[in-house]
């Protein structure tokens, strides 16, 4: 389905769903951010980029998947917590991040199936923005197989175009959304049509970093396990983890158990977004670390997104929303990285 | 897909025995599942243990697919959960989900002599598959285990393994010299090359610490066995144990899922990260 919404008509769109609940960017201490969204007025699609991905509303940061309890006789009790059945919306959803769930969707589908996961993805619907001016400095979606316009991962996509927004829909997830309000979209014109086009054109060529001839660097990681290379470009990096927590592809996480009270003893088994970057991710209780080093955990992050994932998923685990760049405190930039690996002897 | 599966189910626990005192405890531990369940593994294969409250930690099964009554694991008390389960009794009760990983290729051995060497904890993987062959005996060549912990004390298994010598032939090891013990003193690579154990249409397994395994891999093949009849395990951390917390990794693959049972044809070509 194909509409036109004015900007003026947008929050008229949220007004009428009801049934969901509405997420979208918003402005917190001149930073933007994924919340849930309780005044359709305030919801503002005219934002650069969100800190975090909006993974975090389909797998947050910490989520209790059981609750226990143990009275002293008698046997203990585990129960599920699984995610609540809600409809949810996001909008301003970033092309880029919305191809990183199809990427953590391979991971949590893959059989046996997370329950978590894809109850919150499956009841979530995507809304996406096209990106008409890259929203950071270090986007490289068009490098990775995406675009500012791209549509896999998403529901519906929106395209400003001045006063209103070109609205396409391609899952019935979507249309359903859209329909909620049939009486606020209008039929496309011919020149609607042909804007969109020229504004998408043009969002690609306003991507100003990308990574060349990726296939062969995939290649030539192959042979670079025991490269020197690692220590040479890990040299200042500092253990911070910002680069994967960021990371709308970064699935990694931990498991652990939280005590509410301990007599009668009653808790929860949380899982946590964990980070390859840390030492204790592989240390044993032993204390032998088979990645005892900064040098083996950037190779860690960098073979896993563009060697391992590729063996595994027929995919590269990055979809080039430049977080990772522009937030690391001491300037590892991955697309340098990835260049550097291409001449390196 | 109803199946939760960071859900475990809870298991009682019938039997505990102390293998090792001292600094570095062993015990094993016998459960039950209290209700009806479909759980089967095969040999080599592990079960994440939960003691509520504290967290879970991944063990190998420890007895034979073979026997029914009941699952076994040895545990060296290490950590937080390990240090738990040490101190529960007869009677407690434990969450359990698995099984997990690959086994071992036993069927594809028939006919076969099998060579098990282990280091301290590391006979525990091994324990399983032992059994299921010694059970099944007429269809494998002979058997024969080469096995050494630090001293006499740090041996699992000790009255299994008098036993066992009735059977098979059995080569004990202790790291240093000690009164009274009149088994093989020195490391347990060192063992193997004292045996010269022959390659001839025989299978090796081995589990022990990483370096233990480096060294028995070089004094295997020292003798002449070849990478596709050297099978060892390999221990990586793990919190989910089906391939999602991404933290088990060697290279492409998950331990967890693809291993912890590689052939050294196959483990030599991924990358040292174990
Ligand atoms: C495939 C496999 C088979 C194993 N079989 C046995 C066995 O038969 N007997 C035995 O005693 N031990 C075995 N281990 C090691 C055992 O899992 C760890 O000793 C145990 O997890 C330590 O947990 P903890 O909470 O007591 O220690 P802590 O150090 O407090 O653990 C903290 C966390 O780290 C993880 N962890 C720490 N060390 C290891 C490790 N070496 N391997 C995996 N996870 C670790 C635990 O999951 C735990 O959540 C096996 C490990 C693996 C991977
Ligand atoms: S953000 Fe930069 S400094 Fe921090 S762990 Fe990642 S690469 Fe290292
Ligand atoms: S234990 Fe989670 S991926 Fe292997």
């Amino acid at each position: 389905m194909e509409k036109i919404l004015t900007k003026k008509e947008f929050p008229s769109w949220i007004k009428n769903l009801k049934s969901f609940n509405v997420y979208g960017p918003v402005k917190k201490d001149a930073l933007w951010e994924y919340e849930r969204i309780q005044d359709p007025d305030k919801l503002d699609l005219n934002f650069k980029n969100t800190v975090l991905s909006p993974k975090k509303i389909i797998f947050p940061q910490r989520e209790v998947i059981l609750d226990f309890n143990h009275k002293k006789k008698g046997k203990p009790e585990i129960q599920e917590a699984l995610p609540e059945e809600t409809k949810n919306v996001i909008f301003g959803v970033r092309p880029c991040d919305a191809r990183a769930l199809t990427l953590t969707d391979k991971v949590f589908e893959e059989e046996p199936g997370d329950k978590y996961y894809l109850r919150r993805r499956h009841q979530t619907v995507t809304v996406g923005l096209t990106c008409s001016d890259p929203p950071s400095e270090n986007c490289f979606c068009t490098s990775l197989g995406g675009s500012p316009h791209s549509t896999e991962g998403l529901d519906i996509l929106m395209t400003e175009l001045n006063h209103k927004y070109y609205v396409h829909s391609f899952t019935d997830k979507g249309r359903e959304l859209m329909k909620a309000a049939s009486d606020v979209f209008k039929n496309p014109s011919e020149k609607d049509k042909k804007d969109l086009k020229q504004v998408h054109k043009e969002s690609e060529k306003k991507i100003k970093r990308q990574v060349k001839e990726l296939s062969k660097i995939t290649d030539k990681l192959k042979g670079m396990f025991d490269s020197p290379f690692w220590d040479e470009e890990s040299m200042s990096c500092l253990k911070c983890g910002i680069c994967t927590y960021l990371c709308p592809t970064c699935h990694c996480f931990d498991i652990s158990d939280e005590v509410l009270s301990s007599s009668p003893l009653k808790g929860q088994r949380v899982r946590t977004w964990d980070t390859c970057q840390f030492p204790y991710f592989t240390m044993h209780s032993s204390g032998h670390n088979p990645r005892p080093d900064k040098s083996s955990r950037l190779r860690q992050r960098i073979l896993h997104k563009f060697s391992y994932f590729v063996d595994n998923y027929d995919d590269y685990q990055c979809t080039g929303c430049g977080r990772c760049i522009s937030k690391c405190p001491v300037d590892i930039d991955i697309i340098e990285v990835l260049e550097k690996v291409k001449d390196y002897e | 897909m109803n199946e939760n599966i960071y859900l475990p189910k809870l298991a009682k626990i019938i039997k505990i025995k102390q293998e090792v005192s001292g600094s570095r405890p062993i015990k094993t531990f016998r459960t039950q599942f209290l209700e009806s369940s479909d759980f089967s593994h095969r040999s080599g294969q592990c079960a994440m243990l939960s003691v509520l409250g504290k967290g879970e930690a991944m063990i190998s099964i420890s007895s034979s697919p073979l026997e029914k009554d009941y699952l076994q694991f040895s545990i060296l008390k290490s950590g937080r959960v390990t240090t738990a389960l040490h101190e529960m009794e007869e009677g407690d009760i434990i969450g359990i989900r698995g099984p997990y990983g690959n086994h071992f290729p036993i069927e594809k051995w028939k006919g076969k002599n099998i060579l098990f060497i282990g280091g301290g904890i590391g006979l525990a993987p091994i324990w399983s598959v032992l059994q299921t062959a010694r059970a099944k005996k007429a269809d494998y060549g002979k058997l024969a285990l080469i096995y050494g912990a630090r001293t006499s004390n740090d041996w699992v298994f000790k009255e299994e393994l008098q036993e066992l010598k009735n059977e098979m032939d059995i080569h004990l090891s202790i790291d240093c010299e000690e009164e009274g013990c009149n088994e093989f003193v020195g490391f347990v690579p060192q063992n193997v090359a004292d045996k010269k154990p022959s390659p001839k249409n025989s299978i090796s397994i081995t589990c022990g610490p990483p370096i233990m395994i480096k060294f028995v891999i070089e004094a295997l093949q020292e003798l002449g066995f070849k990478d596709e009849q050297i099978y060892t395990t390999v221990e990586n951390k793990m919190k989910c144990g089906i391939g999602k917390c991404g933290r088990c990794n060697i290279g492409k693959h998950y331990v967890c899922k693809d291993g912890p049972v590689y052939s050294w044809a196959e483990l030599k070509t991924l990358p040292q990260e174990y």
